[in-house]
């Protein structure tokens, strides 16, 4: 699949201040891609730099082949945009919001639109500011996808949404991608990700330090084992065989938590020499390998920061 | 100085203090340092004295040939353009934290609402008495050196009588937020009853028997006190009824706060029950692009102003007829006064003559117009307005033009209608004018206020809302002091080329200046073109 968006050593500070510094990635024509990170990491900046509303410090940034900045204007007809903050005149009703826009796209089908208003449950009649956040959101989310536009940027899509407006939209990706489409998401909700994203990025402190397909990440994951005995073991027996990178003894040794980085193997033949009552693995999710990630203070280990 | 809500609030004000009460402050000192030049001769300081019984209208002349009461005449009612920030600061109080959505948290604290808003007025009335001692102190500095009539305890007294009823206002427009579900709308109602106080309290100086009417206003009672003129001092009566008139609207602006919904509002209009709930406005004119949503945000604050400007104009028009008799033998008697004024010529003895003195104010309206509208520009790109039309296929520069030729379309609006009333005016009253030369006054100020409204969109291109909006009236008080208060000073003559009011000139009597005009339509598409090259570029606040 050819990429429709390319970036390349991507950097944009704010009077000194980090937004991003080198920042390089692709997406796939046809991919839902997700990007990670805590507040502050730098998502919106590089966001914002993609839809051309900031200017680059350097690098390049490129949709469907054309430069973010020169060609801003050919890019917006191609892209739905769903900003991290939207703010919207709060004097106007969502549907005179949506009509607006329309007119400003232009070529918008309304049997369309009107589908996507009933899908997502969204009463047009009353004002922005008489709305919830989450019906807030709907609007949005209606005005990024309302011109069936071949890339949807989506900075934080579901903040606010309830699980069965979560639900729709996630069908709505879902379509989006099926029809050759492509989703650039924006997230901090790891499950949502999971959920819908063929490939990740992972973005800490304006740098991103990790790019892979969201199984891959698992693969890389660290995981629990818990091995319960007839009778206690030394937990020493464990410390220093392959994979295993923590070693806590439980129960006055009769059992033992192993956290995992790798195959398991000689963990099972170490644990066969004695009699095992039980042994459960925890799977982590994606939320507990993007908090690996960002819940230490230095920097993401050197041999992370790479492509896998 | 984050102790308390009430410091807080308190520190909040510290850039108004000192802003307003330098500027005034300021002002007033060189009113004072003016008045040897004004009344360098005898003939002079009798002009003064005529001049000021002809436009008793405006301020009530008292002792106008002391330096006190020079200053109080000259400044009568200017002096009121300080209640625009307590009038501010009463809408965004309450109200303007409410649209941010900051009242909420501020309101999760264990503290009760009335303590909360009490708090905020207290530290409002304190800044207002901070402004009042800045203002009262600066003045005496000034007045010391021309005057030994004027003690300490007289400018401060003026700088108290000011507080004052900048908290009556502050007052009324906190009031006026409790019923109204934006700020700006707050804000905007109470610019309007701030506008009528002024003119009702003018009508007992045209109209006799009318002090009842102007007893009505606060403003009355402001100019109840005039502690500048010698022997004239305050009158406490009316200090105490513009004390009691802030107690009670403030007083009762927290009993109403405290029992309605927060971000609602105190009487709820009846909702439009028929409108379908996934219907689409197609037939809507307003939202089809840029410049007609643009003409549509400001068609509000538009039909607002223009009923003040164009019934202020056509007040003009009537009360010249009232002016006429006393200020034509005046003016054919004193070629001081017809200076004084800057009417010149031959013609002075005409209904235009007289006009055209009092229509200069219509052009700085219209630019105040242009100075609101045009900070909307730069708040909405603040408030992240901008962030999904700039998503769309929309190029930057259609997005600025669109909102500049909204806000254009705006002021040609006012300026016709301006001539449309006048003229109506003329023909009522029977005052005759030359429409030509009627139609080129209210016209030519259409240059001045686009004038304004690309300065605004120039500083837009680096400044932040409240900052634009600062400098951009900062700027127009300078055109103002140039033009109006420059000759009393003696500022030289070149100076008066800076102001886009020389440009103006006076159209009434000499009809369109074309190529003066053309000077003003340049500068401004200047600006225009420099704030169009910066925004095709800049960075998209959030």
């Amino acid at each position: 699949m050819p990429s429709i968006i390319e970036v390349e050593k991507l950097t944009k500070s704010y009077g000194g201040k980090r937004g991003i510094d080198g920042v390089s990635f692709e997406v796939a024509e046809g991919e839902v891609f997700g990007f990670l990170g805590p507040n502050g990491a730098g998502k919106t900046t590089t966001i914002r730099l993609l839809m051309a509303l900031i200017r680059a410090d350097g690098g390049t940034a490129r949709i469907a082949g054309l430069d973010c900045w020169e060609k801003a204007l050919e890019i917006k007809r191609l892209v739905g945009y769903v900003p991290g903050e939207p703010s919207l005149d709060r004097n106007l009703t969502g549907g005179q919001i949506l009509e607006y826009f329309a007119h400003l796209r232009g070529g918008v089908d309304r049997a369309y639109l009107k589908s996507l208003i009933e899908r997502m449950d969204l009463d047009t009649s009353r004002k922005f500011r008489q709305y919830s956040t989450g019906n807030k959101r709907k609007v949005v989310l209606v005005q990024a996808f309302m011109h069936r536009p071949r890339l949807l940027i989506l900075d934080e899509p579901t903040s606010g949404l309830d699980p069965l407006n979560q639900q729709e939209f996630d069908g709505m990706v879902r379509e989006a991608r099926e029809e050759g489409r492509t989703v650039f998401l924006s997230s901090h909700v790891l499950s949502e990700v999971e959920k819908t994203c063929s490939r990740v990025a992972i973005i800490r402190d304006g740098r991103i330090v990790r790019i892979g397909g969201v199984h891959e990440l698992k693969d890389i994951k660290r995981y629990e084992i818990t091995i319960a005995f007839a009778h206690p073991v030394p937990a020493d027996t464990f410390t220093k065989l392959d994979g295993v990178a923590e070693v806590e003894s439980l129960d006055g040794g009769s059992a033992v938590r192993l956290a995992m980085q790798g195959a398991a193997d000689a963990v099972i033949k170490a644990a066969a020499q004695f009699p095992v009552v039980s042994l459960t693995s925890y799977e982590p999710s994606l939320e507990d390998i993007f908090l690996r990630y960002y819940e230490r203070d230095g920097q993401a280990p050197r041999e992370e920061a790479a492509r896998v | 100085m984050f102790r308390s809500i009430y410091l807080k609030s308190f520190r909040d004000y510290r850039v108004p203090i000192l802003g307003w009460g330098l500027g005034l402050g300021l002002l007033l000192a060189v009113v004072f340092a003016a008045v040897p030049a004004v009344f360098a001769t005898p003939a002079a300081k009798a002009a003064v004295v005529a001049l000021g019984s002809s436009y008793a209208w405006i301020a009530e002349p008292i002792k106008i040939d002391t330096a006190g009461g020079y200053a109080t005449w000259k400044y009568g009612i200017t002096i009121l353009v300080v209640v625009i920030w307590p009038l501010l600061a009463g809408t965004g109080m309450l109200r303007g934290e409410e649209d941010r959505g900051s009242l909420d948290v501020l309101l999760s604290l264990p503290r009760g609402r009335v303590r909360v808003a009490l708090e905020k007025v207290a530290a409002l009335w304190t800044a207002l008495l901070a402004m009042g001692l800045v203002i009262g102190l600066l003045a005496y500095v000034g007045a010391a050196k021309v005057s030994s009539d004027i003690s300490l305890g007289a400018t401060l007294a003026f700088g108290v009588n000011l507080a004052l009823i900048c908290a009556v206002f502050g007052s009324i427009a906190l009031l006026v937020s409790q019923f109204t579900q934006e700020r700006r709308t707050a804000s905007g109602v109470t610019a309007g009853i701030l506008l009528v106080a002024i003119v009702v309290d003018m009508v007992h100086r045209v109209v006799p028997n009318t002090v009842w009417l102007s007893q009505l206003s606060p403003v009355y009672y402001y100019n109840l006190s005039k502690p500048l003129v010698p022997g004239y001092g305050v009158n406490p009566g009316a200090m105490l009824v513009m004390v009691g008139l802030t107690v009670i609207l403030s007083g009762a602006a927290v009993w109403l706060f405290a029992r309605r919904d927060v971000g609602g509002v105190v009487l709820h209009l009846p909702q439009r029950t028929n409108m379908e709930t996934r219907a689409l406005p197609q037939s809507d004119w307003s939202l089809r692009s840029v410049y007609s949503r643009s003409l549509g945000m400001i068609v509000t604050p538009t039909l607002w102003w223009t009923l003040a400007i164009a019934g202020f104009a056509a007040w003009m028009v009537v009360i010249v007829k009232q002016t006429e008799t006393s200020l034509k033998s005046l003016l054919q008697g004193s070629p001081a006064i017809a200076a004084f004024l800057k009417l010149g010529g031959s013609d002075t003895a005409t209904n235009a003559s007289i006009l055209s003195a009092f229509f200069i104010f219509m052009p700085v309206l219209l630019m105040a117009f242009a100075v609101t509208q045009s900070n909307r520009w730069s708040a909405d790109e603040e408030d992240g307005l901008l962030e999904i039309v700039l998503s769309t296929p929309q190029p930057r520069l259609r997005v600025l033009l669109g909102r500049f030729a909204a806000l254009a379309t705006a002021t040609i609006f006012i300026s016709v209608l301006t001539l449309v009333a006048t003229a109506a005016a003329s023909v009522v009253t029977g005052v005759a004018l030359d429409y030509g030369n009627l139609a080129a006054a209210s016209l030519s100020m259409i240059p001045l206020g686009l004038l304004v409204a690309a300065i605004g969109y120039l500083f837009a291109g680096w400044l932040r809302a409240a900052v634009d909006t600062g400098l951009l009236s900062f700027v127009l008080l300078v055109w103002v002091f140039i033009s109006f208060i420059g000759p009393g000073v003696n500022l030289p003559d070149a100076s008066q080329k800076l102001s886009p009011f020389y440009y103006y000139g006076t159209p009434l009597l000499h009809g369109i200046q074309l190529a003066d005009l053309l000077v003003v339509v340049l500068v401004g598409a200047v600006a225009l073109g420099i704030a169009s090259a910066r925004f095709m570029r800049k960075d998209i606040a959030v």
